[in-house]
């Protein structure tokens, strides 16, 4: 209920999270339009109410992400009655990512389910007719979405948040004691626990990690080839996707300077994007064309670079990328990963270089319990961004430590179930001898 | 009608809940077991302390008359938690425990419209289901609109001293029978809980060189109607419990009632007795005692941190096993009190009951425990019982704009379980509750109702005033390539360090004031947004009357809970435990659409 009943502005993706022509993100609350324009081609204001208006969206460095639709709705109007936009974008899932992504960097949150349907009731967009039709969806969907919030947690990651919790509780319990008897009754200094406080953050932040990873197998990966003209790209391209293309209509990227397509390897969906040379940059539609190839490269999960049989290789080596050559059949270069687009040969091997490294990271945390919700990284997030504020407050003095230590606490409660300050008491009661 | 409204009782809630009925105009009778003990300090002799310190100083800003008394009865005073940050820091007081009681009943005396007689109340008259007045133990029927009842400890009052029992509400006072037992068949719901005070102790009789003295600091007013206080300060003593203490506790604690299962009620964890901490806490060497003087010119001392009720013997034993008590002359032995107590889920946010109506309850018989936490009740019973006589709605204070709200909404909407101690970390939003913005927040509404006086009025709106100008004075001036406003924003910045000379003219107050608000700034802005959540919450109103049979989406556990707190706003219901969300969802819808 915490995140309910307020005006902050959210967004939710409207449509099923899968690749498709057409996807519908939408957002509410009190300014999202100015939000948005900051970050859209055409105009807003000044359009009525329900219009839809074409533009393109960009990033926050002017990079473009989509051409898309937008809807306005003024508050009063639309769904929710408050001030809101629909965005119709192309369905494919990393554009769907980058508006997400696009839409937080804004300031607008990730709703919760049954978010969009309870601001609707609060600004009585729903007569009484439509409401007790409506009523009984709800609470069987609130009641839901809470359920899935606790079963989608795996018993290890639960087990996590609770120690994690317990601990956060000790520190501010043993911090409330002091803060609530004085100097009289508990003479002892308060002394800030940053060795417990480190262990916490580092173990939080390690299980946030893990959403890159486990999100591969949800939310899919982008891999960019990259490599001149004629090097092999395109070849490797078509043969990755002539035995694993995702069942799905093909469709062009937004732009012509590369192509993208959806791919399946080893039950991880993929969009696999062969661009343009990156080597020659000729007139300025190639520029243009390299630039984007760059934009790209920034936001992929995992870069292949793709070397002609006996090309010279001055390609940055980083943890994302892998190297490997083409004409297997010609060169046979014994150091690396080569294949062969004629004879097939090497490919497999490539395909399944391409999937090691993409779970690559999951090796290093497989110590820690797997999340898979944008939701939960944001609970683990916040939480470790309240710990590290609790730090940093020590100088304003413990009250103020106190209060980030609370907000962490209740930035767990997503994950952990409501956190109250009941439970501070009973835990401050029972740890320590209190009272004159 | 006899009178405008009847209070029952006379100690801390009961003068508060008489003097805002009498100051509003409203006549008034006040019924007492004993005119001798109006205003009585039973137990600490000291009004304040962490939390405590904040709800005192809200009773001042609303018009209440707590702090007026401390102010003038203080024997010492102290800031706690200095160094711990503004948020949780609070005056306390030691009082003259015997002038601090005569200084109430004189107060009652002199205020118009309000009228004290002694007699002790058995039934209510109650007529067409309303509460329309009282029935006394002499046979006395007086009738009124409305009535307050405050019997803190007093309602079947039981005190146990070891093997010894006896019905009192107090050493040596009769408890109030009957009334519980009218309350009883009228359907309200009771349980019994306990409280203990410790032994008070000769001060001839102590060897204070064995022990450690505590001062006060300079004293300084708990009432925003006082620019300074003047007061003497006497010295309080520390002392320890060691080994042999404990011993002796741990050896006779079959003798004790409550290890002994005597007493059923339950008592407070967070102000146990010393046999429990000795008990659950075996590991600890040593327990603090203070050793605090009740009054000028009186030789009892009160020992606190030693509340009990083993048997006498025993407790002298443990007693002369501390240093500097090694001889002590026990004056008043220590003793458990078990009382009856009303379930305050079956009081409105007002503190009017939903089983007799025009009957409203304050005071540690609704579960607490602590004077200001009492007097805090009684006052904003006071208050509502005065608005619903003026026909009003009635006046709840939220939990984001005062403690008196946390108190009054954590007790009416959860209930307690132990006798309940206001602590600051009851509260969602403790930055912005700080005690010396008490008047800030809380004098506006004591100024609407018509209970702040007009020189308290005035003083608020001077006070604004300098507020307003100190802040644009540090606006304007620079500071070290800064504005001051900026420069107070860093921590340990001191505003009378910043060399301004037009400040030298502001007071104290307003000085400290401003300096607070402008280095907590960010702070108090990131919980003014939280709040503002809870506010929207609370401004969502439920009729009290509302029907939630009427409403099918609603789980049957949840429709149980909420008919039996009867919320008065969707934030009250959010705050039931066990009341799930999509229920809270399908409510919210309802009230919208104006059903129920």
């Amino acid at each position: 209920m915490a995140h309910y009943a307020t005006d902050e502005p959210i967004y939710a993706l409207a449509t099923p999270y899968s690749p498709s022509a057409l996807a519908v993100i939408r957002a509410s609350g009190e300014g999202v339009l100015s939000l948005l324009s900051s970050r859209f081609s055409s105009k807003l204001e000044g359009r009525a109410s329900g219009s839809a208006v074409h533009g393109f969206l960009k990033d926050g460095n002017g990079g473009l992400i989509d051409e898309v639709m937008v809807i306005r709705y003024d508050h009063g109007h639309g769904y929710t009655g408050e001030e809101a936009f629909e965005i119709m974008c192309h369905g494919s899932l990393p554009v769907i990512r980058m508006i997400s992504k696009m839409l937080e960097e804004l300031g607008i949150r990730e709703a919760e389910r049954g978010e969009f349907t309870y601001r609707a009731f609060m600004h009585g967009r729903m007569d009484l007719t439509e409401a007790e039709a409506v009523e009984e969806i709800v609470s069987a969907k609130t009641e839901r979405a809470g359920r899935d919030a606790l079963s989608r947690l795996t018993g290890a990651i639960r087990a996590e948040a609770d120690k994690a919790k317990n601990e956060i509780l000790d520190i501010l319990a043993s911090l409330e004691v002091q803060l609530d008897y004085g100097e009289d009754d508990v003479p002892e200094d308060w002394i800030f626990p940053h060795e417990k406080v480190d262990r916490i953050k580092n173990r939080l932040s390690m299980i946030a990690s893990t959403y890159s990873s486990s999100r591969l197998y949800s939310h899919g990966a982008s891999v960019v080839l990259i490599g001149r003209t004629n090097a092999g790209k395109s070849s490797l391209y078509n043969t990755i996707l002539k035995e694993n293309r995702a069942i799905v209509s093909d469709e062009e990227g937004t732009t012509r300077d590369y192509i993208e397509s959806d791919a399946v390897i080893d039950g991880i969906p993929v969009r696999l994007f062969d661009t343009a040379g990156i080597r020659e940059a000729e007139g300025s539609v190639e520029r243009e064309g390299i630039r984007r190839s760059r934009d790209l490269m920034k936001d992929a999960d995992l870069i292949v670079y793709v070397l002609d049989g006996d090309e010279t290789d001055d390609y940055p080596v980083s943890d994302n990328a892998i190297h490997v050559r083409s004409k297997k059949d010609i060169t046979g270069n014994q150091d690396y990963l080569s294949f062969s687009s004629i004879t097939g040969d090497g490919i497999d091997e490539v395909i399944k270089a391409i999937k090691e490294k993409l779970v690559s990271s999951d090796a290093a945390l497989s110590s820690v319990p797997h999340i898979d919700s944008e939701r939960q990284l944001e609970a683990l997030e916040e939480t470790v961004e309240a710990l590290e504020d609790a730090e940093k407050a020590l100088p304003m003095g413990e009250d103020v430590v106190a209060m980030y230590f609370q907000s962490a606490l209740s930035s767990l409660s997503a994950l952990t179930g409501e956190v109250t300050n009941d439970d501070v008491l009973e835990r401050l009661f029972s740890s320590f001898c209190l009272g004159k | 009608m006899d009178y405008d409204a009847i209070v029952i009782g006379g100690g801390h809630a009961g003068i508060e809940a008489c003097l805002a009925l009498s100051r509003e105009g409203f006549e008034t009778l006040l019924v007492t077991q004993s005119l001798d003990t109006i205003g009585r300090m039973s137990c600490n002799p000291s009004i304040g302390g962490l939390a405590k310190g904040n709800l005192v100083r809200e009773i001042d800003a609303l018009g209440g008359e707590m702090a007026h008394l401390i102010d003038s009865t203080m024997i010492q005073y102290r800031i706690l938690n200095r160094r711990r940050g503004p948020a949780v820091q609070a005056p306390r007081a030691q009082a003259d425990k015997f002038s601090y009681s005569r200084k109430a009943k004189e107060t009652l005396e002199k205020q118009s419209h309000l009228h004290l007689f002694m007699d002790t109340v058995t039934d209510f008259i109650v007529e067409d289901g309303e509460c329309r007045g009282v029935v006394t133990e002499r046979g006395w029927r007086i009738s009124s609109s409305v009535v307050v009842l405050t019997t803190g400890t007093f309602m079947d009052g039981r005190i146990f001293i070891g093997e010894y029992d006896a019905s009192a509400g107090r050493l040596g006072e009769n408890a109030a029978i009957g009334l519980g037992d009218s309350l009883r068949r009228l359907g309200f719901h009771t349980g019994r809980m306990k409280t203990g005070t410790p032994a008070r102790v000769l001060l001839s009789s102590l060897d204070l060189e064995e022990m450690e003295i505590q001062e006060g600091d300079k004293e300084e007013p708990f009432s925003f109607d006082n620019d300074a206080v003047s007061r003497p300060s006497l010295p309080c003593y520390v002392t320890y419990t060691n080994e042999e203490t404990h011993r002796i506790i741990r050896e006779n604690i079959s003798r004790s009632p409550l290890y002994g299962g005597k007493i059923v009620g339950k008592g407070p964890r967070y102000c146990p007795s010393i046999e429990d901490k000795v008990v659950r806490f075996p590991d600890r060497e040593r327990h603090q005692i203070f050793v605090e003087p009740e009054g000028l010119g009186s030789e009892e001392m009160y020992l606190n941190g030693l509340s009990s009720s083993l048997p006498e013997d025993v407790q002298r034993a443990f007693i002369h096993s501390i240093p500097g008590l090694r001889h002590a002359e026990v004056m008043r032995p220590a003793y458990a009190v078990e009382y009856d107590y009303l379930d305050p889920l079956d009081l409105y946010p007002t503190l009017e009951s939903k089983i007799l109506p025009s009957l409203f309850i304050a005071g540690q018989t609704n579960g607490t425990s602590g004077y200001e936490e009492a007097a805090a009740q009684g006052l904003m019973a006071g208050i509502n019982a005065a608005e619903r006589l003026k026909g009003n709605k009635g006046i709840v204070l939220s939990r984001t704009e005062a403690y008196i709200g946390v108190l009054i909404d954590d007790l009416v909407t959860k209930g307690t379980k132990e006798p309940y101690r206001m602590f600051t970390s009851r509260a969602e939003y403790r930055l912005s509750l700080r005690h010396d913005t008490a008047d800030e927040r809380l004098t506006p509404i004591g100024i609407k109702i018509g209970l702040a006086a007009k020189d308290k009025a005035e003083r608020f709106e001077r006070k604004r005033r300098e507020l307003d100008e100190v802040v644009s004075i540090l606006k304007h001036k620079r500071c070290g390539g800064k504005s001051a406003y900026d420069r107070l924003k860093e921590p340990g910045q001191d505003i009378r360090e910043l060399g301004i000379a037009e400040l030298a003219d502001y007071p104290e107050g307003v000085l400290s004031r401003v300096e607070l608000d402008i280095r907590y700034s960010g702070y108090l802005l990131r919980q003014e947004r939280e709040a503002e959540k809870t506010r929207r919450e609370e401004n969502m109103a439920i009729p009290a009357d509302f029907d939630y049979d009427s409403i099918d989406g609603i789980s049957s556990e949840s429709r149980e809970k909420l008919k039996a707190v009867r919320p008065l706003s969707l934030g009250q219901a959010m705050r039931i435990s066990g009341v799930r969300v999509s229920d809270i969802a399908v409510l919210a819808v309802a009230i919208r659409s104006g059903r129920g």
